[in-house]
Parts: C-alpha cells; sequence; structure tokens
C-alpha cells in the first residue's frame, strides 16, 4: 500500500515538475529573479557557479544539454555572456531559445543601459558599445526586469499571468522597502574605486561616485605605472577598492596600502539557487562595503 | 520610480509619476494588471543588422628549425602507409625566419529563420586565397535535431572541428598530419546530428561527405596526374558517384559540476573509394610505380577533461585532451610499372594509427602553459600482396607557452623536438622553435567546448 502511494506520488510530482516551465539562467542572479517571478511554475537552471567571470566563461557539455531541453534562457545580456552563451544556443540544437524568439530573455534588453557608446574600437579594451551589462546590481532595473520577465513567462504560461504579474510586484514593492535603508547606508559616500566597471549600477543608483577603475581599459590588467598614477591621484583622499572575488590583481593590494585604503572583494552573484533575500543582502554587502571609506 | 523614464515602457504610463516608494508599489499592485510591459526578446548585439558579422584572424611565426628549413617536408614525407605520392597543392614549408601564416576571413550571418551561414576563406602569404568552410545551418529544426551542409569541418574526432586559431599548439598534432592531413578532415557534404533527450550530454552525428578535399583520408587520384608517374594510360579507376565518404560520430558528457567537464567520442568514417600511387624510389616513370584502388575506414577514440579554475583570465583552468585515431586501407592493384613487384590484381592492405596527449595549465592569469605527446604510426603496417613490411613509428614531445594580452590576442612561443622517420626508415632528429602571433579582429570571438 505503502508503496503504491509513493509511486502515485511520485508520478503527481513528476507530472506537476514537468509541468513547470524549464528556464536555464546564466547566472545565479538570473536564476534568483526567474524564481521569484515564476515560484513553483518554474524550474531553473544555472550555468555559471557565484564566482566565476562571466566574460570567460567556456561553454561545457552540460550546458548544451540543459538548453536542449529549455522553454527559455534568461541572460544578462549586452554581449555580456558573448564569449560562450551564443555557441552553446547553437550548439544545443534548440529552435525555442533563439534569439528574438519568446524562449529569449536578455535582462539588459529590458531596461535602459548607462555608458553607451555611439564609436567604440577595441583600442579601448574590450568595451560594450550597447553600454554596461552588469545591470545586476541595481536592484530598481531588476525589479522592472522581473516585470519584464513576469510578462514574458505569462506569453509561455498564459493561465499563470496573474500569478507571475504579482509575484513581480511584490519582488518591485520589497525593493521599494528597502530603498530607504540602502539609501541611508549609502549616503554620503566619499567613492568608490573599482576594479572593472562591474558594480557601476550600484554605484549610480545610490549616488555613490565612482573615483577610478583599477584596470586601465575594460578587459586590460594595470600597468605598474597605472598604479603609481592612481596613487599619485587619489593619495591622502578617502575611498575604497572593491573587487570582484576573480579578481586577484596584485596591483589591488599595492594601491590599496599606498593610499592606506581598504580592499575587499565582494561576490557579484548571489548564491546559486538562492532566493530574495539572498539578493538583498548581496546589495546589502556591498553597500557596507562601500561605507567603509570614512 | 523616478530613476529614469520609463514611461515608454508602460502601456498606460499615466499615474505612476508618484514619489513615494510605498505609494508607487501600491498603486501598482492595485493596477497590475493594466500595466503590460513591453519585454523585449532581443539580444543586445553589436553586431551589423543585416550584413554578415566579420572577423579577421591574423597569424604570424619566427620559425626555425635544425633541419635547414626541411621540417615542413620531413613532417609530410613521415612514414605511413596511409600516404602515396601526393597531388595536393604544395603548401609553402615553414621558413627559417619570418613566415606569414593564413590570414583568414571569417563572415557569418542568419539567413533567414530557417538558417545560419557561415564562410571562412584564407589567404596565404602569397596571395593565393582558399575557400576553408562555406555552409549553411538549419536553426528550426525540432527535437534537438540540426542540419548542416556545405564545405565543413567534419564532427569526427575532437581536434578536427576546432579552428586552428583555437589550438593550443601553433602546428597539427602527428596524428591528424600522417592520417588527415596538415588542414584536418573537412569535406563538401552533409551533416545530420542530434542530441539526446538525455540528463547527460548525448550527441549522434551522421555525415556523407562528397570525397573531393582530402589529403589524406579517401584521397582520389585524376589520371592525368597519375599519368605524370606511372607510364600506362588510365592507370586508375573513374571516381565513383558521390558521397564516397560516410562518418559517424557520437559524443557523451557526464554532468560532473559547474567547474569541471568530461567527454569522450567515438568516430567512424568510411572511404567508398580511395587511390594510391606507390612509388618506392620516388623516380617517377621508371617501371617501379604501383597504382592501387580500394576502401579506407578509420576508427576515432577521443576525451576531454577541463577544469575551469574561479581564477580570473584563464589562471588555474586545466585542459587534458587525448585522441586515438587508427586508419586501415583495402585495395587492389589497378597498374603496375613494368618492373614492380607486384601484379595487377594483387592485394594491398595495411593499418596505421596515431595518438596525441596533450595539457594545458594556466599558469597565471592570461598565461597559458601547455605540453603534447604527439605519435604517428605505433601501428604502421603494409601488407603488399601478402608480404609484410613494418614502417616507423615517428614521434614528437612540445611545449607551448602562450600569453593573452587580451581577449583578442595572443603570442606564443613553442619548441618541439621530434623523431620523424620516413618510409624508407630513416630518421631525422627534427627540433623546431615557434614564435608565433595570432590576433583576431572584429566580431567577439566564441569557441564551443
Amino acid at each position: 500500500m505503502n508503496r503504491l502511494l509513493l509511486a502515485v506520488a511520485l508520478s503527481l510530482w513528476s507530472a506537476l515538475s514537468t509541468a513547470a516551465i524549464n528556464v536555464v539562467a546564466t547566472t545565479s542572479s538570473m536564476g534568483m529573479l526567474t524564481r521569484t517571478v515564476g515560484g513553483e511554475f518554474v524550474k531553473v537552471t544555472e550555468l555559471a557557479l557565484p564566482d566565476r567571470d562571466i566574460h570567460t566563461l567556456q561553454v561545457r557539455p552540460s550546458m548544451l544539454q540543459a538548453l536542449r531541453q529549455a522553454q527559455l534562457v534568461v541572460a544578462i545580456g549586452a554581449e555580456l555572456e558573448q564569449g560562450w552563451l551564443p555557441p552553446a544556443i547553437e550548439g544545443s540544437s534548440n529552435a525555442k531559445i533563439l534569439p528574438n524568439t519568446l524562449g529569449y530573455f536578455e535582462a539588459a534588453a529590458q531596461v535602459p543601459l548607462i555608458e553607451a557608446k555611439g564609436n567604440a574600437d577595441r583600442s579601448e579594451g574590450d568595451v560594450h558599445p550597447l553600454g554596461n551589462p552588469h545591470v545586476q546590481l541595481d536592484p530598481v532595473r531588476m525589479a522592472d526586469i522581473a516585470q519584464a520577465l513576469a510578462e514574458r513567462l505569462a506569453k509561455l504560461d498564459a493561465p499563470h499571468t496573474n500569478i507571475y504579474r504579482a509575484n513581480a510586484v511584490a519582488f518591485k514593492t520589497a525593493v521599494n522597502n528597502q530603498l530607504p535603508h540602502w539609501q541611508q547606508l549609502a549616503a554620503n559616500n566619499k567613492g568608490v574605486m573599482l576594479y572593472h566597471k562591474d558594480a557601476n549600477y550600484l554605484l549610480v543608483r545610490f549616488n555613490i561616485p565612482l573615483l577610478a577603475t583599477v584596470e586601465p581599459l575594460a578587459g586590460i590588467p594595470p600597468t605598474a605605472s597605472h598604479i603609481l598614477s592612481l596613487v599619485q591621484q587619489f593619495k591622502g583622499k578617502k575611498g575604497v577598492i572593491l573587487h570582484t572575488v576573480y579578481q586577484g590583481n596584485a596591483g589591488i593590494a599595492q594601491l590599496a596600502s599606498q593610499l592606506g585604503w581598504q580592499h575587499m572583494a565582494l561576490p557579484l552573484e548571489p548564491a546559486n539557487n538562492s532566493a530574495q533575500q539572498a539578493y538583498f543582502a548581496l546589495i546589502e554587502q556591498w553597500l557596507t562595503a562601500a561605507a567603509t571609506n570614512k | 520610480m523616478l530613476y529614469y523614464n520609463q514611461t515608454r515602457r508602460f502601456s498606460s504610463a499615466t499615474g505612476t509619476l508618484i514619489i513615494m516608494y510605498k505609494l508607487t508599489a501600491f498603486v501598482l499592485g492595485l493596477f497590475s494588471s493594466h500595466i503590460v510591459w513591453a519585454e523585449s526578446t532581443q539580444a543586445l548585439s553589436t553586431g551589423n543588422r543585416f550584413n554578415p558579422q566579420m572577423s579577421l584572424i591574423l597569424d604570424g611565426n619566427f620559425y626555425h628549425d635544425n633541419q635547414k628549413a626541411k621540417g615542413s617536408e620531413t613532417l609530410d614525407n613521415m612514414a605511413g602507409m596511409g600516404h602515396g605520392v601526393g597531388f595536393a597543392e604544395e603548401e609553402a614549408g615553414l621558413q627559417n625566419g619570418f613566415n606569414l601564416g593564413e590570414s583568414e576571413i571569417v563572415m557569418s550571418a542568419i539567413v533567414d529563420p530557417s538558417f545560419d551561414g557561415l564562410l571562412i576563406m584564407t589567404v596565404g602569404s602569397d596571395g593565393g586565397v582558399a575557400l576553408e568552410e562555406s555552409w549553411l545551418q538549419t536553426r528550426l529544426l525540432p527535437n534537438g535535431l540540426k542540419v548542416k551542409m556545405g564545405k565543413f569541418l567534419s564532427g569526427m574526432g575532437y581536434q578536427n572541428s576546432q579552428h586552428k586559431h583555437a589550438w593550443d599548439f601553433a602546428d597539427q598534432n602527428l596524428a591528424y598530419l600522417g592520417l588527415l592531413g596538415g588542414e584536418g578532415f573537412k569535406d563538401t557534404g552533409i551533416q545530420l546530428t542530434w542530441i539526446a533527450p538525455t540528463p547527460f550530454y548525448a550527441l549522434f552525428g551522421v555525415e556523407a561527405l562528397q570525397g573531393n578535399d582530402q589529403e589524406r583520408f579517401g584521397t582520389r587520384i585524376n589520371n592525368a596526374d597519375a599519368e605524370s608517374i606511372i607510364a600506362t594510360t588510365q592507370p586508375l579507376a573513374d571516381a565513383k558517384a558521390g558521397p564516397r565518404i560516410r562518418t559517424l560520430f557520437t559524443k557523451f558528457a557526464p554532468d560532473i559540476g559547474d567547474s569541471q567537464a568530461l567527454q569522450l567520442g567515438l568516430s567512424y568514417a568510411q572511404a567508398q573509394q580511395y587511390q594510391q600511387l606507390l612509388d618506392s624510389d620516388g623516380t617517377p616513370l621508371n617501371g617501379d610505380e604501383v597504382a592501387l584502388d580500394g576502401k579506407q575506414t578509420l576508427y576515432g577514440l577521443d576525451w576531454v577533461y577541463k577544469w575551469d579554475s574561479a581564477g580570473e583570465f584563464g589562471q588555474g583552468d586545466i585542459k587534458i585532451t587525448g585522441e586515438y585515431l587508427r586508419m586501415k586501407k583495402n585495395m587492389t592493384v589497378s597498374t603496375t610499372g613494368t618492373s614492380a613487384g607486384l601484379m595487377v590484381g594483387d592485394t594491398v592492405t595495411g593499418s596505421q594509427d596515431g595518438y596525441y596527449l596533450q595539457a594545458s595549465y594556466g599558469i597565471a592569469p592570461r598565461w597559458l602553459i601547455a605540453s603534447r605527446y604527439d605519435v604517428n604510426g605505433a601501428t604502421n603496417e603494409l601488407n603488399l600482396a601478402g608480404v609484410k613490411t613494418d614502417l616507423k613509428q615517428s614521434s614528437r614531445i612540445g611545449v607551448s607557452l602562450a600569453f593573452s594580452p587580451s581577449e583578442f590576442s595572443r603570442l606564443r612561443l613553442q619548441l618541439a623536438q621530434s623523431s620523424i622517420y620516413d618510409d624508407a626508415g630513416i630518421k631525422t632528429p627534427l627540433k623546431q622553435v615557434f614564435l608565433q602571433y595570432t590576433h583576431s579582429l572584429g566580431a567577439h570571438g566564441a569557441h564551443k567546448f
């Protein structure tokens, strides 16, 4: 009898789980957002570990396998995943998730981007002429992306439209409830130096000045003379160097010690398979770190 | 709400300009069913709207070997039952000193909803243009199916479908060089692949290829060329109708987590028609030449392991690749010269294998060290009408150190030491040094697994 019940439960569970929309998210922030909006009606696979540089990730066969079965890809976009997502989608032989179909969703395509450049060439490093793609640290943009994502999920699964919309609104409300607290954390900040322009959306959102980037050009490591010029420029001023966990350039520590500043390594993404709280904690972690420059 | 102008995103934007966050959220909650976001399916891309995406790959080197720049020739004549007198277009060998590699032009675009297209041409240092690849690929087939047609790199093996500029070494490994030729296995035809809906990655592929473009495997020789070597008219059978080469390949990759990957591949290829001219003394038209007609089969086993570390720009990344290829031929003597030891109708068979094992490690951000051991002809036997001859095994060991100032450029130093034997069993100790640059311009590169 127990076995029969188990079998029934299992088959029900598998029927329910196949009913969920199969979503592949490139990063854990996109996974978090998809789960927050989709709730129990989505099954999310995340492709990148949160401590990896999304620029330089490489295709793995398991990515192709996940994409082969996917109904929706949720990417950060604006060519951030350019080195691996297009060949992974092509290699998955899945027509449902090609760009410009309902199965393809770029967060960066849903919101206005900062730092777009009309004219760009590679003498400026690995620039993104479309704009800075790292939108995930702006909670307000993320709330807007959540609403766009709710509409997309509604198109793929019309019966649950109201649930998706309500979940997106709940996320937006939660963000708006947090904003005063976050703004308080960020108030009167003297400024932050980043290694790469990957937290600019956060800084712009909370009016924290970006003092400089340690790398002279996007994707190009600093030379000793660039470090020296930064030391001369910021000697005697207040600041803090924030960089991501994968940016381990020796110039960071050297610069920090010469300026007498702190330098801190922070993740750009919440933990894998995490929920809204983990994302809010990430924002709080960045803002708290930024506030250590007093 | 007033962080940026959102009005274009709302179908009913009125009433949203409320300053207090909580009130805004409340209002949004009340009217959420009336606010429809115009979500976008677009992939933000710097690619030109309708023009093909283009990239150029520029390559050159400073090269030196200890054989007075006869290194390329030595390697071309490496002992193997799988090569005869060659008629392939003579590629200029590497000179001691500066060499310009092939300059590659890659163009690709979405043709229409159903097809992608790609073209790769190379321009040699002498200005000669060659068509490397030109294919169309389906976009919309269901159930994990994909069809590619045109001229393309065969999906057999692992390294075969990797483009040259993505190799960890400046030159072709000895296994491929001896069995498939320096350019690898590419031809004109059609490919069907299927990814199974399994919990692990499983790809199955089948190809039908014309058999016109082969350097080593499934080569045909036209009679005009053959007559310049062997003193008979029409020494070889006419071309059979194509496609003359068929391949089958499969790849499996268990999911072993997000920071590592393992893939195993099996391949099989059959050439319905294979022609060879043997000229043991190397002097044409003096009677010892033999023309052979027959078939060839190729088996391959490949495995790749990758470790993706959390280090930046490849630091700590590991990649280990190995491939084993084995080729068999089954031929009949169709014509002989006056003094050849073989008779028309005699059977000539042979088998030859090759393998390589290579590993790379990111010693620092942007710095990659790689080593390779490659072998041609561990089995290398020829059976001429019941008389067995063993040809020698050639092997090489090499190391390379590459530095990539950016994702678009790479400088590489490569050292190799090899023992290359020719068909007569004479050994050439070959030492080679490459100092190579490979730069890509244009569209951001993306590499498959």
